[in-house]
């Protein structure tokens, strides 16, 4: 339990501040809509605020973990080993990001905003509309943490990753393996049949990109030779 | 200042991590836009055809730029050689511009070599060599100016944000301020300050065509001050623009890490 604690203290208020910074953030540019838009566009922009700033807050998040700890030799000759400690510190970055949205959810479901949007599959498998992104996403920022042995690259991969899945939602809409890959099925996804296919996809995926990472980190003498910088 | 340009640019330009994540992200833009490929090789129009290249470019590639780059000032603090550096006999408003130049420089190289690639392609597959002399402006007067604009708020944001954080909001508002149609919210995209050169673009190189426009004033849009007609000289004004902001954020530097290092 120490453990745990510590690593909360640990994350510093960058961390902690990340997930809702963004989600404000997208809740903003939700609500500015010039007054314009439908109850329903607005409770879809509001949910599309969870669904797109709590995967890139994780994504973010986890790929920062590996490179920063300024005494790795040390921290690989203690009996706990190196790669549970930044398991823990990812489920703490997770389990974060996880409690907000919960938290936003609720108070979506408790203002009504929840229920205008169709396409939220009520509120307990509602949870996947965060949940799988912010997981498959949060994976591959750990694995390419892991890869990179640095959050420059791997920060710069998942930022452009959530922005192709922006700019070029149209475009990968059209096979049916891009869908099931696409983050944001629920507020941009073509076809609504294809949801539940595309979240069991995205958390498969989360656990294939957390199990690679955990198989790199495994090799310790990597992390020993830093980012090349 | 030559030599922090040159070490700065050699750290960067020999960080295999960002290779390959240039790489994956080529690849996936490559595999998202297969099907389109053939009917862009082909394309008669050699003007139009290479400014699509340099507007997917400019909209994808400087967020992948403005994160790696996001770590290159606070690094010095971070692995302690600051100190050390502030004691050489270089001034440090000379390591400042070394350091920014040599970092964008390396910047530069990928990019370079994404869009004269997709040029180059383009001249050999559709015979108009000239798409290459067309590449070349648009690398200047285009894809240049977005990358020192971002290069200077990627290195001195981060010495009072930090660069998770800043990370994320840079993306954030990359997608708001550069993708977003002003009609249907207050944006800085289609103005003056938006880096992704929309007014360069548009009146230089005639893209998008048609009547479609991505800069200049739009009907019932906030903001609409810092969107006047795209013009030649509003073009022109819009790169000075960026450039004068790139240097007023990296003059703010000296001065934020006076503060961050006491």
């Amino acid at each position: 339990m120490d453990l745990w604690r510590y690593e909360v203290r640990r994350a510093g208020w960058a961390a902690l501040l990340t997930p809702p910074v963004a989600t404000a953030a997208l809740v903003l540019v939700a609500l500015l809509d010039g007054g314009a838009d439908t109850d329903r566009t607005t409770a879809r922009n509001l949910i599309a605020a969870l669904e797109m700033a709590m995967p890139l807050a994780a994504g973010v998040g986890a790929a920062s973990l590996v490179g920063r700890d300024p005494a790795v030799e040390l921290q690989l000759t203690v009996p706990t080993s190196y790669r549970s400690t930044l398991l823990r510190r990812l489920v703490v970055t997770l389990g974060w990001a996880a409690l907000l949205a919960v938290l936003v959810v609720a108070g979506l479901a408790a203002t009504g905003w929840w229920e205008r949007w169709p396409g939220t599959h009520g509120v307990v498998a509602g949870q996947l509309v965060w949940l799988s992104p912010t997981l498959c996403l949060g994976g591959l920022g750990f694995l390419a943490g892991a890869a990179f042995r640095g959050p420059a690259a791997a920060g710069g991969l998942i930022t452009t990753l959530w922005l192709l899945d922006q700019v070029l939602a149209s475009a990968l809409q059209e096979q049916y393996w891009q869908r099931l890959l696409y983050l944001f099925a629920t507020t941009r996804g073509a076809v609504p049949g294809d949801w539940a296919a595309n979240r069991f996809t995205l958390l498969v995926a989360a656990l294939a990109f957390g199990a690679v990472a955990w198989l790199l980190l495994g090799r310790g003498e990597r992390l020993l030779r830093g980012e090349a910088e | 200042m030559s030599a922090a340009f040159r070490y700065e640019f050699l750290m960067q330009v020999r960080k295999r991590s960002m290779w390959v994540a240039y790489g994956v992200i080529v690849l996936l833009l490559g595999l998202l836009s297969f099907r389109t490929l053939g009917d862009v090789l082909h394309d008669p129009v050699a003007k139009e055809t290479v400014a699509s290249i340099a507007f997917l470019v400019n909209l994808i590639l400087p967020v992948g730029y403005g994160c790696f780059l996001a770590d290159r000032l606070v690094r010095d603090d971070r692995l302690g050689v600051a100190a050390v550096l502030d004691a050489t006999p270089a001034s440090t408003a000379g390591r400042l511009a070394g350091k920014y130049l040599g970092a964008c420089a390396a910047a530069a190289i990928p990019l370079a070599i994404v869009h004269f690639g997709f040029a180059g392609l383009y001249a050999a597959v559709a015979g108009r060599p000239v798409a290459l002399g067309w590449a070349v402006a648009l690398f200047a007067v285009v894809i240049v100016p977005a990358l020192l604009f971002v290069g200077a708020f990627a290195l001195v944001v981060p010495l009072f944000v930090p660069a998770p954080l800043f990370r994320v909001l840079f993306v954030g508002y990359w997608f708001w301020g550069n993708a977003i149609y002003p009609g249907s919210m207050p944006t800085l995209s289609q103005s003056l300050v938006s880096p992704i050169g929309g007014y360069p673009l548009q009146v230089m190189f005639g893209y998008p065509g048609g009547d479609v426009e991505i800069a200049g004033p739009v009907p019932g849009a906030l903001l609409n001050f810092l969107r006047p007609e795209a013009t030649t000289a509003t073009a022109w004004l819009s790169i000075g623009v960026l450039l004068a902001l790139a240097a007023l954020v990296l003059s703010a530097a000296p001065a934020l890490r006076a503060r961050t290092t006491r």
